[in-house]
């Protein structure tokens, strides 16, 4: 069944659109990232003008988080002082993102940035997960018994000024790295139409130390607040958020996490990671081939103005 | 003045046989509506040669030839060009042009070059290749290279056409042709001029013009991402904020 997206302009077929949504939205059950990361690569590869799949993707993402935010907020995990910090710095951080988005569409770099930005972030982020959970199973499998680092060993970061209390959390640190967390995902996440969780929670685990019953729904508040805020900035800046398409995605990804999370229960946790470094160095791989093998076709065209997608 | 008068005369004498026909055309559709099932739409365009009206005759002789240009919004495309720099594919080079055709389609009732003649073709506009219009600022030679890469990359997205088998005669004066329009054809009025040949000559011409329009829910969320664009991203939030709350109460996460 074909459904007409109106602001994409084109006609998609309607299991096709609930079918990846879906598909993605059981790999970010199973593995407790938001799924932006994949989605909006697969979007741009299945034909959707970039500028579309970023600005829609960050609605669907927006839905994917809430109900994880809620419950999370239910038990009581979320810091909220801090996820305060986090989302101001992540909607200044916005702005940025999407008047670079702005500027790089009309300059004709923007699939070029796109793809720059999810090979480096990709590329390094997994890279890291891949190194750490091979080295855990190695252990494992050694019989060493792994240790946790510990929460409250201190580093450079703790000794920066005009230092805070997040009474939840635990922490007495500067503001200064939590804003600079929050600006740089709040610029790359809107960017590049990912809610930026896989960056997000390894750096409030390792730099900023917070505890790891915090970690996971400060970092979906965060992206709940962000990327909403950043959805009506696209919406208002480059018209480009297709609230059908977007809507679809979203019925998908919410049934499937579902049945991600409870598929999460069989796998152990470092198995889990090495999965998803695989599947994110996958995505960083096929971004990369993109930019550096010839491509079939050296010219290209797009349409210029407001509704100008293509 | 009697000089002019008389060559007035003589070209009128001329020319007033050959243009003793006139066309009597019809499309199915005024007005293709887009709706949320929208997947393209199918035209057929109808015409029947006929004596012009006052003439003489009572028949009209062919063998005759029919051309039908069909015409889309005109857009500002830009056409880039890849090269490598550093092992990066980066777009380095572009053309911007001002009033493209976003659609470009002809149908014919034969091979062009047998109908007419390449000066015809050029002179009614009626070849996709000759679209581009030369850029000032880019200079002649560029803007004629980067076009011809524009009408290649419209002809690969199915916007440019051309299909010499596309219109076919029912009877000696009456033919019919069709044409799928895309769904990704953009909305706007389109223009679909059709031409009657007879030895390589034009005579006798019609434009006609169909609107493809969003209606209804598809053009409510269209108008309002373009004029209501605040409220517009605040009702994706709230729907997202909702999907995401109702999924959680389904599931009980």
């Amino acid at each position: 069944m074909q459904i007409y997206l109106p602001i994409a302009e084109l006609s998609v077929n309607l299991f096709f659109l609930i079918g990846i949504g879906g598909a993605v939205g059981f790999l970010s059950g199973l593995f407790g990232v938001g799924g932006g990361f994949l989605l909006t690569p697969l979007l741009i590869f299945s034909g959707v003008p970039a500028s579309v799949a970023v600005a829609s993707v960050t609605g669907q993402v927006v839905a994917a988080s809430t109900s994880g935010a809620l419950s999370h907020y239910r038990r009581g995990g979320i810091d909220m002082h801090l996820a305060m910090y986090l989302v101001l710095s992540g909607i200044l951080g916005a702005f940025g993102g999407v008047a670079a988005f702005s500027i790089l569409r009309a300059l004709g770099q923007l699939d070029l940035f796109i793809a720059l930005g999810f090979l480096v972030l990709l590329g390094s982020v997994g890279t890291l997960m891949m190194i750490e959970s091979v080295n855990s199973i190695v252990k494992q499998r050694r019989g060493v018994v792994v240790r946790e680092r510990q929460a409250h060993q201190h580093n450079w970061i703790h000794g920066l000024p005009w230092r805070v209390r997040f009474k939840k959390s635990r922490l007495y640190i500067s503001v200064l790295p939590v804003l600079g967390i929050g600006t740089i995902i709040g610029f790359l996440g809107s960017l590049l139409g990912v809610g930026g969780g896989f960056i997000m929670v390894p750096a409030l685990v390792y730099l900023l130390r917070v505890p790891g019953n915090m970690v996971i729904g400060t970092s979906l508040l965060q992206v709940v607040a962000m990327m909403g805020a950043t959805t009506i900035l696209h919406a208002v800046q480059s018209q480009s958020v297709d609230i059908l398409l977007a809507f679809c995605l979203m019925i998908g990804g919410v049934a499937g996490a579902q049945f991600g999370a409870s598929a999460n229960k069989y796998l152990r946790g470092e198995q889990l990671r090495a999965l998803l470094a695989i599947l994110v160095l996958a995505v960083a791989i096929r971004f990369g081939l993109s930019l550096v093998l010839t491509p079939t076709d050296v010219f290209s065209m797009a349409v210029i103005g407001p509704g100008g997608a293509r | 003045m009697r000089r002019l008068a008389l060559a007035t005369l003589a070209m009128l004498l001329c020319v007033s046989p050959v243009l003793a026909e006139r066309l009597v055309s019809q499309l199915s559709t005024d007005l293709i509506e887009i709706t949320s099932s929208y997947d393209g739409e199918r035209i057929t365009f109808f015409g029947s040669i006929e004596p012009a009206a006052g003439a003489e005759q009572r028949f009209v002789e062919g063998p005759f030839h029919v051309v039908i240009v069909v015409t889309g919004p005109a857009q500002a495309r830009v056409a880039r060009q890849k090269t490598r720099n550093f092992g990066i594919w980066i777009n380095t080079d572009q053309v911007v042009f001002d009033r493209f055709p976003s659609y470009f389609q002809v149908l014919s009732s034969g091979r062009l070059l047998d109908i007419t003649s390449p000066t015809t073709l050029a002179v009614e506009n009626i070849l996709p290749e000759a679209q581009p219009t030369v850029q000032d600022e880019a200079g002649w030679w560029k803007s004629s290279v980067f076009g011809r890469e524009l009408v290649r990359l419209m002809t690969q997205k199915g916007f440019f056409g051309l299909s010499e088998s596309g219109v076919q005669f029912l009877s000696n004066t009456t033919y019919a042709a069709r044409l799928t329009l895309p769904s990704d054809a953009p909305p706007g009025s389109y223009l679909a001029s059709t031409y009657i040949f007879r030895d390589g000559e034009i005579v006798a011409r019609r434009a006609e013009g169909f609107a493809v329009r969003k209606t209804g829910f598809e053009r409510f969320l269209a108008v309002s991402a373009t004029q209501q664009p605040f409220v517009y991203g605040i009702a994706c939030v709230a729907i997202a904020l909702f999907t995401g709350w109702l999924g959680g109460v389904i599931f009980r996460r």
